[in-house]
């Protein structure tokens, strides 16, 4: 039966001679290949037998296998040192590390994955049979369990992150190597062993005390921390698994000096076994210091994550959350965001009675409005095809059409909130496009709206072309989010700053702009007595309204006051502008604007406007004598327009203060919210100092180009990525200058 | 042979199984994508196989008793690879079990 089955076995010829002589009848550089096979793609081949490329190649005198014996019995404290040295390895892996510099490098991990166990029982140090005296001991075999529970942790690990998006070898690298983590055995048997293990290491004898618990305590983490990754943890009770690792983690930082290191039982001799296409690599050397660390924020990040679960369920305060989460410092790990992702994207926390981004846009355009009246998806369609639909059922049926339109965008715009901070910034420059798109859209059934709520004659109810707004708000939000972003990533260079910060404020301005359409007629609404105004769907509504318009004509106020004085330090020459022979400021700033240019609205300004805005005293090598005046002169356009642009930003800014995160639907986030308010206030404290001490030191000079110079030294502080969220204001240093 | 007849002969190879046994006794198996002048021999989706250590060999036939007793090789993927031409050793076309390939020896 079985020969039948069976491929017939291939023939094997030796070609070896005749396939020589016909090379050696080629021409220098003839190639025989494949018409499809490319130059580019050969440039991926590992060359065979090059040290560098070829992770079989043994060099003169090398074996091929390792020579640590796993079945050796081992110290007390070298059990710890290796415990201690696998998490390291696992949290190398954590941040970007493949396993087969890291985890994989383990004699003991490889012996217990290679050749491939059946059961979890075959998973030991040994394969087969072997006589009793070279039987594990309770510590190899603690050692075992402790292993065993390590790798199901990555398996968790990487069922959770290959869940969410992700970008393979850039944040993560989820290769295997051809080895089964023990997909298919349950959480259940891991946590047996490791009981066992914790018991034979509570009774076993020859134990110094110390030991005997730095011991335990670590099969304890491994214990908590397995449970807490398992991605089948139901979403009432995240909460409850972190705070148990957290209290073991102080004791195992503290004894970690008892353990014993044993680097020989780590070896790169095992990749050469592993499938892999690349070429071998050493073993990642990450301190215990900076594992520890990791660990330490990976449980606090996870654990800030779980309170997600407990949100209002309103969109924004999703967003809110996220944005928050993307911006903690230092930026969560991969695992930490997949993590959040997967609670965000839970069937439960999408399961609310109205579909999110309905939520979100009743939030902004639909408060308490008609066209969102839950009743309208109570009606039943007439039996009749074609008799006309009542238009209340007219009105859900287009809001329908457009949510589902609008799912894609929306879902674009969280995935991207939860990448790290730079690719968020990228993703976003894609996301606004497609935000483009819907908003085309939403102005044709934004037209069928508008007919439906004529002919129920309830006009003055409606805000005319509502979803066109929602969805141009949110657009101009993730631009003015993408500049910021720019400049808390140092994109920007000092003599750019002056353009970007004022295309950041002609876009807040816009954003300010629809937000006072949508509350003006939200108090034309009140003043007809529409709205009670009692009622806390619209108290809620009101403080929100209120807090975003401060925080747009905030930040349009302020970046504008920012964008003023690098223009003023241009013309004074003291920002540092690099030679660039070869480039142009036009093409500079069409390629900053890059992202944007296919937008419309908000179409970007063309350059000779945008120049205009910009040098308005004629080019910044040579201004022209009104400069001079100007700076001289305290009480002209140039101080002025500064001052009240500040001062108006501060007041905005108190506004905001008083709606508070609540107002702000940030309270999941509130400390975080409180953080970037803080930072905004201090930016636009610190820049009216930078303008008082800039006006007092200007004096006249003539003969010089600009007509002016100041007596005082202008700094403009580098940015360290990753510090603190007012790196978004670059505010220069004004200093006295050493005599 | 001259060239045009070497280039037929060779062309015959491309997409085809060749197992390329190289000058540390390792053995690559994959389909043939590109060969020179020089004897470089690119090829996909390869498998490397390697023979046991003689100290793996010595216990299997000891527990064994049997002299000739098969020892498995151990193979791993390695994707796709260039094995210079100082390097090969011998060159041996795997022709499908299959029925007849056109190929001409």
């Amino acid at each position: 039966m079985q020969q039948s089955t069976r491929p017939p076995e291939p023939k094997v010829h030796d070609i070896t001679e005749k396939f020589t002589r016909a090379c050696n009848a080629l021409e220098v550089g003839q190639l025989v290949k494949d018409d499809l096979f490319t130059l580019f793609e050969s440039i991926g081949a590992l060359e065979i037998m090059d040290s560098k490329m070829d992770s079989g190649f043994l060099k003169p005198g090398e074996t091929l296998e390792h020579d640590y014996d796993a079945l050796n019995s081992i110290l007390p404290e070298e059990l710890v040192g290796i415990m201690d040295q696998l998490l390291c390895h696992e949290m190398a892996w954590h941040t970007g590390y493949p396993l087969s510099q890291t985890l994989f490098t383990s004699v003991y991990i490889d012996n217990l994955l290679w050749p491939e166990p059946k059961t979890l029982a075959q998973a030991q140090f040994y394969r087969g049979s072997i006589p009793d005296e070279r039987r594990p001991g309770v510590l190899l075999e603690a050692l075992r369990a402790y292993c065993l529970a390590v790798i199901k942790c990555c398996d968790y690990v990487i069922a959770k992150v290959t869940g969410r998006d992700y970008f393979e070898e850039e944040d993560f690298c989820t290769h295997t190597y051809n080895r089964v983590l023990f997909v298919q055995i349950p959480l259940d048997v891991f946590m047996r062993e490791l009981d066992a293990a914790i018991e034979n290491i509570e009774s076993e004898p020859d134990l110094s005390e110390d030991v005997r618990s730095a011991i335990i305590t670590r099969l304890q983490f491994r214990k908590d921390f397995l449970i807490a990754l398992d991605p089948d943890c139901p979403l009432s009770q995240l909460e409850s698994y972190w705070p148990p690792i957290r209290s073991n983690l102080q004791p195992i930082k503290d004894t970690q000096p008892l353990g014993k290191p044993v680097p020989s039982s780590f070896t790169t001799k095992i990749q050469r076994r592993l499938a892999s296409t690349v070429p071998p690599r050493p073993i990642v050397e990450f301190e215990f210091k900076d594992a520890f660390e990791k660990l330490q924020q990976i449980c606090t990040d996870c654990e800030q994550a779980t309170n997600f679960v407990d949100l209002p369920s309103d969109p924004i305060e999703f967003q809110s959350f996220l944005w928050a989460y993307a911006g903690r410092k230092p930026a969560p790990l991969t695992y930490a965001r997949s993590y959040l992702g997967t609670i965000l994207f839970h069937p439960e926390t999408l399961n609310t009675g109205m579909s999110l981004p309905l939520l979100d846009v009743k939030g902004l355009v639909y408060p308490l409005s008609p066209v969102t009246d839950q009743s309208n998806w109570a009606l039943s369609p007439p039996r009749n095809p074609l008799m006309p639909k009542s238009p209340r059922l007219q009105l859900s049926l287009l809001v329908d059409e457009f949510i589902e339109r609008a799912s894609q965008p929306y879902l674009d715009f969280w995935t991207a909130l939860g990448q790290n901070r730079c690719r968020l910034r990228r993703m976003m420059t894609h996301v606004i496009i497609g935000w483009d798109n819907l908003q085309a859209d939403a102005g044709i059934v934004d037209e069928d709206i508008n007919r439906v709520v004529d002919e129920m004659g309830i006009r003055e109810q409606v805000l005319h072309d509502a979803l066109t707004t929602w969805t141009y708000h949110k657009k101009l939000w993730m631009v003015e989010r993408i500049v910021l972003l720019g400049f808390e990533q140092d994109i920007y260079l000092p003599d750019e700053y002056a353009s970007m910060y004022n295309f950041l404020s002609i876009i807040a301005s816009r954003r300010a702009l629809v937000l006072s359409r949508i509350s003006e007629h939200h108090a034309q609404r009140i003043a007809s007595g529409i709205i009670d105004t009692s009622d806390p769907e619209n108290v809620e509504y009101a403080s929100h309204i209120e807090s975003l318009q401060c925080e747009a004509t905030a930040l349009q106020d302020l970046s504008a006051a920012m964008a003023k004085l690098y223009t003023v330090l241009l013309y004074l020459r003291l920002v540092p502008v690099p030679k660039r022979p070869f480039s142009t400021e036009e093409l500079r700033y069409e390629l900053r604007m890059k992202p944007f240019l296919a937008l419309q609205p908000p179409e970007v300004e063309p350059f000779a406007q945008h120049q205009a805005l910009l040098q308005p005293f004629g080019p910044y090598e040579r201004p022209n004598a009104a400069f001079a005046a100007s700076m001289l002169d305290p009480k002209s356009g140039l101080w002025t327009d500064m001052e009240a642009a500040l001062q108006n930003a501060k007041g905005r800014l108190q506004g905001m203060k008083k709606q508070g995160a609540a107002g702000a639907k940030a309270s999941g986030a509130e400390t975080a919210w409180k953080e970037e308010f803080k930072g905004l206030v201090e930016s636009a404290v610190l820049f009216g100092v930078v303008i008082a001490r800039l006006k007092g030191a200007v004096r006249k000079v003539e003969g010089s180009e600009s007509g002016v110079a100041v007596d005082v030294k202008v700094e403009i502080p580098a940015i360290v990525v990753g510090t603190k969220c007012s790196d978004r204001w670059i505010v220069p240093t004004v200093s006295q200058k050493l005599k | 042979m001259d060239k045009t007849e070497a280039s037929v002969y060779l062309s015959q190879f491309i997409g085809k199984n060749l197992r390329i046994h190289t000058s540390d006794n390792r053995i690559f198996g994959g389909q043939m994508k590109c060969t020179d002048k020089d004897r470089n021999i690119i090829l996909a989706l390869t498998y490397e196989y390697r023979a046991p250590p003689p100290e793996t060999i010595k216990k299997a036939v000891e527990e064994s008793g049997n002299p000739s007793t098969p020892v498995s090789w151990n193979s791993r993927y390695v994707g796709l690879v260039v094995v210079p031409g100082a390097h090969v050793k011998k060159i041996e076309f795997e022709e499908s079990g299959y029925g007849k390939s056109n190929v001409v020896l």
